[in-house]
Order: C-alpha cells, then sequence, then structure tokens
C-alpha cells in the first residue's frame, strides 16, 4: 500500500511543471509536540507542524502565501538559488517588507531552472517566527538520483521552546542578560516524514489531540523492512540546538549535504548544526527481533545551563516489528563533528580560480554599550536598513555600485568576480553560517586562526580538484573557514548565523551582488513595493532611504562595543572626587589649626561638661561605655 | 596584601589604642604630679590596701566633702621621699594592673566576639555577598566618620583626663559607677581601656564582616602596638602643636578610608541590585570588560585594576583600601564619595562654631561668646595671657 502510494507521489511531479501551494500562516492554540507544556505556535491553514514540501527537480514552485499572525512575516526557501530574483529570497528587510497582517504575497521558486536538488527546508525569515514553529522540510527530488535507495523519510530535528518567541528575545536582548546567554530550549522534537507526508504515531499512543497526525520522538518511529536500503534525510530546523543523530545497530553512509550529492561517506554519528541537512543511506537489518533507537541529542554545549528540567537527549525508533523489544544502547560520548570538507561532491566540480577579493569576517560577542550583549562581524552589528537592500539596489542608478549606501555592514560585489569570504571565529562558541542565494566552495578550514603553526592555520590551497559545497558552514571557535563564490547570482544575498538569537543580534552582513545587472534583470513585483508603502516603509533610495547614495542619516545603527578607560566623565568625576577630598583635607587641617584653646580653657570647658552631665543624672553613665564623650 | 591585612581595622585598632594609652600616659603623670604636691590624696587612693593591711581604718579618708586629711606622720625628708617613690610605683602597679586587665578583658571579648561572626554567621552573608559588604562598608564608613571627626579632638584627652581625674579625686564621681578614693588608680585605667576596647570591638567588629577573617589578627596586632608606641611617643616627647599635626595627618587617612568605604558601600549595594537583575543562574558576571558592571550610570571602567581581584589585584587593593579606589564607578559612587567628603566638611566647621572657634556667617556660638567673655575678663584682670603651657 505505501510502496503504491510512494509510486503515486514519485510519479506525480512529472506530471505538473507547476506546484503551487496556498499557505495561510496561522496562529495554532495548544500544541503539546512534547507532550510537556501546551503552547500557541505558528502552522499553516491552522495546523501545526506546517505541511512537508516535496517537489520535483523541474518543477516551478509557487507559495501563495497570507499572513494571519499579528506581525509581518516572510518565507524563506532555505538555500535555493533564486537567481536574478533576490526579492523572492524572504529575508525581512533585505529582500521585502515583510507580508502585512491579511495580506498576500507570492514566492515564486524557479527550481526547474536554478539546477537544484536535494534537502531543503522553508522557514520564516522574519521576527523569529520559525522559532514558534513556522519551518518544514523541502524535498526537491532530481529526475536521476545519484544513489540507489529503496525508501526514504525525512527526519526532521528541532529545539523546542515553551514559551513565545517574542518573549524570549525580551528576554535574550536585555540589560539583565549581559553575558548573552541565549534562551535554553525547553525540548527537543524528532519527527518524521515521507514523500510530503508526516508519519504518524505508533498505533496505540494516544498523543496530544492537536497533533494528533505526527508522531514526535518516542511516540514517532521509522518502518524498517529487513534488507531494505533506506534514505533518511535529517534537518535540523533548530532556532539554537545542534544536534548529534544516530541509530543504534545500524550504520550510516552519508550521500549528501545541503543539496549536494556526494560519494558515500561511512559515519557512526551525525553532527548537523542548525540548518545543515545531511542524507544518509542506512541498510535495514535481516532480523526483526527487536526494534532500534534513534538518538537525537541536543549538543549542550552551547548553552549557559542545562536545567534540570531539560531531557536533552530524546529517542525515537526504527521499527521491524510491532511490539518487538526495543534496543536502546543509550548515551555515547564521542561526539566528533563531520570532516565536511572531506566530503567529495558526486558532480565534480574544480575549485573556483583565485578571488579577485577577500572579504575577512571576525565574529565576537560582547556586552554593548547599552549594557546589551550583540553578535559583530569586525565589531560592527547588523541592523536592519530603513530600505530593503533589494529596492535600493533597483532604485540607486548606477549609484548602486557604491557600498556606502547599504549601510556599513554591507559588500558589493562585481558580476561574476570570484570572491573568498573568511569566516573567523574569535567567540567560544560554534556558529553554524549560512550564504543566502549560493552554495560556497568550503576551501579551507583553519583550527586556530591566530596561529603560525601551519597544521592548526594552513595557508589557502588553491586548484583543488573538487572542493565540497554546502549552504550552511560550522565554526567551531577559534576556527575559520574559506569560503568561494563567484559572483553569478545579482542580488542581495545575507550572510548570517543561522542561530536565530544570534541573528537577531546583529550577526549578518549583506553581499550586494552585481547591483547594475540586477536592475537590468529587475522585475520586482509591484506588490512587494505595495505592501513595503502600506507599511509606510521607504522603497527607493539607499539604506536610510536618501537618494544621495553616501548619505546614511537617519539608518539605525549600533549599540556599539563599550569603550573602556578613561573618557572625559571619568576623568571629570576622579577630578571631582580628588578635589573633594582634598578640600576635605583642607577642612581637617582648618578646624585642628587655630581658634586655639589652651589647656586650661579646655579644662574649664571640661569642667562644665561634665558638671552638666552630673546635673542630668547618673543613669546616663550606663550607655556611656559605648558612647564617644 | 589587603587579604592578610586589613587596613581599615589596623586603623580602627590603632586609634583606640592610641586614646588608651594617651588616657593611661595622663593617669601616669597625674599621679606622680598628685603624689608630690599632696601626699596625703595619694595615699587615700589605695586606702584599699591598707586596710587589708590591717592599718587602722581612719586613714581611709578622702570621702566626700572632707577636704582636710591629717597626713602620714612624716619621719624624715629622705624617709619621705622615698616613701612617696614606694607610693608612686604601687600607684604605677595599680594603674598598668588596671590597663592590663581592661586590655584583657577586651581582647577575650573582641576574640570571641569575631570567632562567633566568623564561625556562626558567616552563612548569613555568603548568598548575597554584596549586600553584606555594602551594609557593613556602610556601618564602617559611618563609624570612622565619627572616629575621624573625634580623633581631632584627641589632643584634648589630657585636659579632659585630668579634669576627670582631679574630679574622682575630689570624690566626684567618674562616670561608670567609679567612686573616688577606693581603687581608682585600678578601676579608671581598667574602665578606659575597657571602653576603648570595647569600642575597637564593635568597631572591628562593623567593618571585619566585610573582610575575611584572616585579614583582622595581623591587622589588629600591628595596630595595637602602633598605637601603644605612638602614644607613649606624643605622650613622653611631643609637644600638643605635634599631636595636632599627628591627628590632622591621622584623621585625614582616616576620612579617606571612610569615603572610600562609603563609596564602596553604594558600589556594593548597585553591584547587588545589578546581580539581582541578572539572576542567580547567570554567571557570565564577575571579572572585568563588558559585560561585568551594569552600563548604566557608569562614569568610568577601567578593564584592568581591579581592587577585588585577588588574583593580581595587589597594589590595587590597598589603593582601594586607603583612597577608595575602583575600577568601575558609577554615579553613585561618585556622588557617595564626594558627599562623604561634604559632610566631613560641614561638621568640622558646625564642630568648630560650636566650640567657639570660629565665627560663621560674622555669627558666634554660645561658647564662643563665653570664651571671648572670659577672655577679656582675664584680660581685665591679669593684665595678660593666663595660658599655663
Amino acid at each position: 500500500m505505501r510502496y503504491a502510494l510512494a509510486l503515486l507521489a514519485a510519479a506525480s511531479p512529472a506530471l505538473a511543471a507547476v506546484q503551487e501551494l496556498w499557505w495561510n500562516l496561522t496562529y495554532v492554540e495548544n500544541a503539546n509536540p512534547d507532550g510537556l507544556a501546551p503552547r500557541r505556535v505558528i502552522g499553516v491553514n491552522g495546523t501545526w507542524p506546517p505541511p512537508l514540501m516535496d517537489v520535483s527537480q523541474d518543477d516551478l514552485l509557487i507559495l501563495h502565501t497570507t499572513n494571519s499572525l499579528d506581525l509581518p512575516a516572510t518565507m524563506h526557501h532555505h538555500g535555493m538559488f533564486f537567481n536574478s530574483t533576490s526579492w523572492f529570497d524572504g529575508a525581512l528587510g533585505v529582500s521585502q517588507c515583510g507580508i502585512p497582517t491579511g495580506q498576500s504575497f507570492d514566492y515564486i521558486v524557479p527550481i526547474n531552472s536554478s539546477g537544484q536538488w536535494g534537502s531543503y527546508w522553508t522557514h520564516a525569515h522574519s521576527n523569529g517566527q520559525y522559532v514558534d514553529g513556522l519551518r518544514t522540510s523541502l524535498v526537491i527530488h532530481p529526475t536521476q538520483e545519484a544513489h540507489q535507495y529503496d525508501e526514504e523519510f525525512t527526519v526532521i530535528l528541532g529545539d523546542w521552546y515553551h514559551d513565545e518567541h517574542s518573549v524570549l528575545i525580551n528576554q535574550f536582548i536585555n540589560i539583565a542578560n549581559p553575558g548573552g546567554a541565549e534562551p535554553i530550549p525547553d525540548a527537543a522534537l524528532v519527527y518524521f516524514g515521507q514523500n510530503g507526508t508526516y508519519l504518524p504515531p505508533i498505533t496505540g499512543r494516544n498523543p496530544d489531540p492537536v497533533t494528533a497526525a505526527v508522531g514526535f520522538n518516542e511516540n514517532a518511529t521509522l518502518p524498517f523492512q529487513p534488507g531494505k536500503t533506506y534514505r533518511l534525510r535529517i534537518v535540523n530546523t533548530s532556532a539554537f540546538a545542534a544536534f548529534f543523530f544516530w541509530i543504534d545497530g545500524h550504520d550510516m553512509r552519508i550521500i549528501e549535504a545541503d543539496g549536494i550529492d556526494t560519494e558515500e561517506y561511512a559515519t557512526d554519528i551525525i553532527s548537523i548544526t542548525v540548518a545543515q541537512r545531511y542524507s544518509v543511506l542506512v541498510t535495514a537489518r535481516n532480523d526483526t527481533s527487536a526494534n532500534w533507537a534513534i538518538h537525537a541529542n541536543m549538543d549542550t554545549v552551547m548553552f549557559d545551563t542545562v536545567p534540570d528540567t531539560l531531557q536533552p537527549n530524546i529517542t525515537s525508533s526504527v521499527s521491524y516489528a510491532l511490539g518487538a523489544p526495543l534496543t536502546d544502547s543509550g548515551f555515547i560520548d564521542n561526539y566528533h563533528d563531520i570532516a565536511d570538507q572531506d566530503l567529495v561532491p558526486v558532480q565534480v566540480i574544480p575549485q573556483l580560480p583565485p578571488a579577485t577579493k577577500t572579504f575577512e569576517l571576525e565574529v565576537s560577542f560582547d556586552t554593548m554599550d547599552d549594557g546589551t550583549n550583540h553578535a559583530m562581524f569586525n565589531l560592527l552589528t547588523y541592523n536592519t536598513p530603513l530600505v530593503p537592500s533589494v529596492l535600493s539596489q533597483m532604485t540607486l542608478g548606477t549609484n548602486a555600485t557604491d557600498q556606502n549606501a547599504y549601510g556599513p555592514y554591507s559588500f558589493v560585489l562585481d558580476h561574476n568576480d570570484i570572491y573568498d569570504i573568511v569566516v573567523k571565529n574569535s567567540d567560544t562558541g560554534k556558529h553554524p553560517f549560512h550564504l543566502h542565494g549560493h552554495k560556497f566552495q568550503l576551501i579551507g578550514r583553519a583550527q586556530d586562526y591566530t596561529s603560525t603553526d601551519p597544521t592548526l592555520n594552513p595557508p589557502l590551497v588553491e586548484g583543488q580538484a573538487n572542493p565540497m559545497k554546502r549552504d550552511t558552514v560550522q565554526v567551531p571557535s577559534m576556527n575559520s573557514v574559506t569560503l568561494r563564490i563567484a559572483a553569478d547570482n545579482p542580488g542581495v544575498w545575507m550572510f548570517h548565523c543561522h542561530i536565530e538569537w544570534h541573528l537577531e543580534v546583529g550577526l549578518a552582513v549583506l553581499f550586494i551582488e552585481a547591483p547594475i545587472e540586477a536592475q537590468e534583470r529587475n522585475a520586482v513585483p509591484q506588490y512587494l513595493i505595495d505592501q513595503c508603502a502600506s507599511q509606510n516603509i521607504a522603497t527607493s533610495g539607499n539604506a536610510a532611504a536618501h537618494s544621495d547614495p553616501d548619505d546614511l542619516v537617519g539608518l539605525p545603527a549600533g549599540p556599539f562595543p563599550q569603550i573602556l578607560g578613561w573618557r572625559p566623565k571619568g576623568i571629570g568625576a576622579m577630578a571631582g572626587c580628588v578635589l573633594t577630598a582634598v578640600i576635605g583635607m583642607l577642612t581637617v587641617t582648618w578646624y585642628a589649626l587655630g581658634g586655639h584653646i589652651s589647656d586650661a580653657e579646655m579644662e574649664h570647658e571640661e569642667r562644665i561638661a561634665a558638671e552638666a552631665k552630673e546635673r542630668r543624672g547618673r543613669f546616663l553613665g550606663l550607655a556611656k561605655v559605648f558612647k564617644r564623650s | 596584601m589587603v587579604n592578610v591585612f586589613s587596613v581599615p581595622i589596623f586603623f580602627i585598632v590603632f586609634r583606640e589604642t592610641l586614646e588608651a594609652s594617651i588616657i593611661v600616659s595622663v593617669l601616669l603623670s597625674l599621679v606622680e604630679q598628685i603624689v608630690h604636691e599632696d601626699t596625703s590624696r595619694a595615699v587615700s587612693l589605695i586606702t584599699d590596701e591598707k586596710r587589708e593591711d590591717g592599718r587602722p581604718p581612719e586613714l581611709a579618708v578622702g570621702e566626700p566633702g572632707s577636704p582636710e586629711v591629717s597626713p602620714p606622720e612624716l619621719l624624715s625628708e629622705q624617709d619621705a621621699l622615698l616613701a612617696k617613690k614606694r607610693l608612686i610605683k604601687k600607684m604605677r602597679i595599680q594603674i598598668f594592673a588596671g590597663s592590663g586587665l581592661g586590655l584583657f578583658i577586651a581582647l577575650a571579648i573582641g576574640a570571641a566576639f569575631i570567632a562567633v561572626w566568623f564561625t556562626k554567621a558567616s552563612d548569613l552573608w555568603a548568598k548575597s555577598e554584596e549586600l553584606w559588604e555594602g551594609i557593613f562598608s556602610l556601618v564602617a564608613a559611618v563609624i570612622i566618620f565619627i572616629m575621624g571627626v573625634t580623633m581631632l579632638k584627641m589632643d584634648r584627652a589630657k585636659a579632659k583626663w585630668r579634669v576627670k581625674l582631679q574630679r574622682a579625686f575630689e570624690g566626684k564621681h567618674v562616670g561608670a559607677g567609679a567612686n573616688a578614693g577606693r581603687w581608682v588608680l585600678f578601676v579608671l585605667p581598667l574602665i578606659t581601656v575597657l571602653r576603648e576596647g570595647m569600642e575597637a570591638v564593635v568597631f572591628v567588629g562593623g567593618v571585619s564582616l566585610g573582610q575575611s577573617a584572616r585579614s583582622i589578627p595581623l591587622a589588629a596586632v600591628v595596630g595595637l602596638i602602633c598605637g601603644v608606641v605612638c602614644g607613649f611617643l606624643i605622650y613622653a616627647f611631643a609637644s600638643r602643636t605635634t599631636i595636632t599635626i599627628f591627628l590632622v595627618v591621622m584623621t585625614n587617612l582616616i576620612l579617606l578610608i571612610g569615603a572610600g568605604l562609603f563609596s564602596k558601600a553604594i558600589g556594593d549595594f548597585q553591584e547587588n541590585a545589578f546581580n539581582d537583575l541578572l539572576g542567580a543562574d547567570v554567571d557570565d558576571t564577575g571579572g572585568d570588560g563588558p559585560g561585568s558592571y551594569d552600563v548604566r550610570g557608569n562614569v568610568w571602567h577601567i578593564d584592568c585594576c581591579n581592587p577585588e581581584n585577588n588574583f593580581d589585584g595587589d597594589g590595587w587593593n590597598i589603593f582601594n583600601a586607603i583612597f577608595g579606589w575602583t575600577n568601575s564607578a558609577s554615579i553613585g559612587t561618585v556622588l557617595g564619595y564626594v558627599f562623604y567628603w561634604v559632610a566631613a566638611v560641614a561638621v568640622l566647621i558646625y564642630l568648630k562654631f560650636v566650640e567657639g572657634r570660629t565665627k560663621l556667617l560674622g555669627r558666634e556660638s554660645a561658647a564662643g561668646v563665653r570664651r571671648r567673655q572670659r577672655a577679656a575678663l582675664q584680660h581685665d584682670s591679669e593684665g595678660g595671657s593666663v595660658d599655663k603651657e
């Protein structure tokens, strides 16, 4: 039966070259996927989780999105190129102004012309709405798969909060949180899909009614049949947490990362950071005597604390037979990253020629001059420009090539030039960096970019035959990565940390790619401009809505790194302190000297005082022990 | 260094010891004077001993209202001199015995007090250290303020105690139940030393709560020794002018410390409030630099030189103990420091005015009027200065 459905699903995309989806973004009350706490989530068409997206390589995907939320929303198809149509990229404030409440926006995702297939995902790129649940997987089936397998499943991993994003972000960007401790997830979720449909809970389990159609965590299972080979598409849709994923009793072979098919690469564990995807081949066991645990453990290294109430390690199962005993080998402690630069793409593309320009971006976090913690690239924190950069690019004419026009966190790329982006992570945490509109070549990695030791900080190697490509790369602390791109996609592309909290404290830059060519291909839909206007957002001019490209008056900026040391007010205050102390000491001297009282006079005064005291009565003397006379 | 030597405690002990030793010195010189001037009255001061010796009770004179006492038999000039010397020696023994006992009791109470605080009560402030440190710094600042201002009057200790002693010899009550005649030379230093000692205990207690236990003993002992030595030196060699200069320097030091402590108290309260804001789970605070302090109201923050840094804070914590240095100052701590001094200035001006030693805006205090009138009187009757000094 399932096999027949799969056949049908596999066959159907070929029938329709245009896949249209109508999504109404809605709040869904009392969703309780982890069984711990019901909460309001953001779903689609009144349901949560949002529908899985399952299309073919030759499809044109159109997502008709209506926003029924109370804040502007956007949808971002993570990893899609949107070649020369970056206004459909869905980055709020960069590629559009957001869909106002009650309005609609049609996202045209030209999959059929982008040459992309594999595992992707779709999520809100606005106001942290994906943290509240607006996220799902996007699977693109090629006409010819590079690897052979019998069946496939999508494994969706995600961290889960019991508070809404709006609450958490206020706690996070707060003077009470100078260390910038990110909101710690309350739970982890794993759930499965197949051919665009979620797998239901294990028969006999009674999960929460709102999400009753979907099995989560221990209520979910992957039905395996002996001898078959399965492809698991693992997607980490977290806001914050990276995951370690493995299946007891089963080996895994990586065959795809971020939409790039790779040669088989055996691994015992998948370490997958936020927004990354891996496909693995898993061959089923030949015995059906036991079911096996699937482990998805959140990487708690980035968590400020691990509260007692948090179970960071969740399990699901691979089931061969209903009711068979579950084999759970428990915790493993040999967590390790995947050496993703060692992955070999199936489609051989040599390293791009040496870069004409290299952008060095050093990541840092600090408590800023307003007392809140922010992230910075090169000591500059990102702020959303007043005019979406795509519209600046389109409306500035020849001034559009002026890098200043887009704000200090922007870089203009010339058409078809080669660029290197070197990300240096000076922070103590590991960060997943995502470049919109491109797949970068991962051509260099250093374990310590400050080192002079070539094993820790190797020089860049040119002429690599077939470097790995992906769209989201993890950069551990003190590591650097070198990412090479060809500026062949006119538009505006964001480069940012995909930890939602870090994006919102400014860990982002913009690449303004081939502005003149972008203008030549300008087809910004009128409804995009109208939606800006309806929110009183300017639709032309530079980042600060001025026609003079270099006039950035009014552009949001800061907060800025604190300047410590002796600044004018400190010097003034110190001088004031010293001055009063000197005056005080002079007064002491003045008091002691001058107006001399002779010993005889003193004795006279003491005598008067003593007699006066005596007259007051003796009982007062009791208190005198502790009283100065 | 401040870890093993608390500067405020040194100054408190030093000051109290100094006062006690000055008083004891005054007593010592006074008895000598009295013996030479009026042997019979001097004898009366140790009558109790004589009673124990079985001497006739009629020698126990010196009761209130009996100014005339029959002197003991005087055999010869030499004998009299010898007797006087013996008498002085006996009196000195009494004085030292009294001081010694007073010191012992004070030390015992002090040790017990501090032991109880540090063993039983230390849990009390472990949780919110900044709050307690702030409270104790505030208490210490107030104590030091009073101490500093009153210290300036210590050059009057001689006059004061001369009056007290004379009144005691005259049979008047001398404070805490020391009746004249009997044991006065024992009781008076005992009470004095005990009183100064108790003050020191209370002050040390008040100040020490913000300090580590091991910073107290050394400071207290050094303060004790310095106080005794300075007391002796002042008594033996110094003129009143020298004492005054000495007291001015000491008071300035003490007020500097006090202003620093007051400022620190405010800083501690603010830090406590900031820590409350951050919540118990946040462990990102501490140290220097961004995130370690509240940017609101901050006036200066230097990314080093933290006096509370136990690892490389040497020098800066002494700077802190004496001048109230902090690497992170707020409007509150700066204003606290300034207003402490303003208060000191105001009090000193007021005191000098009340004592009749200065006019304020052309007005004279009651004491000032009295002094002027007396000076005029003396001028009229004697036609010159009466200053015996």
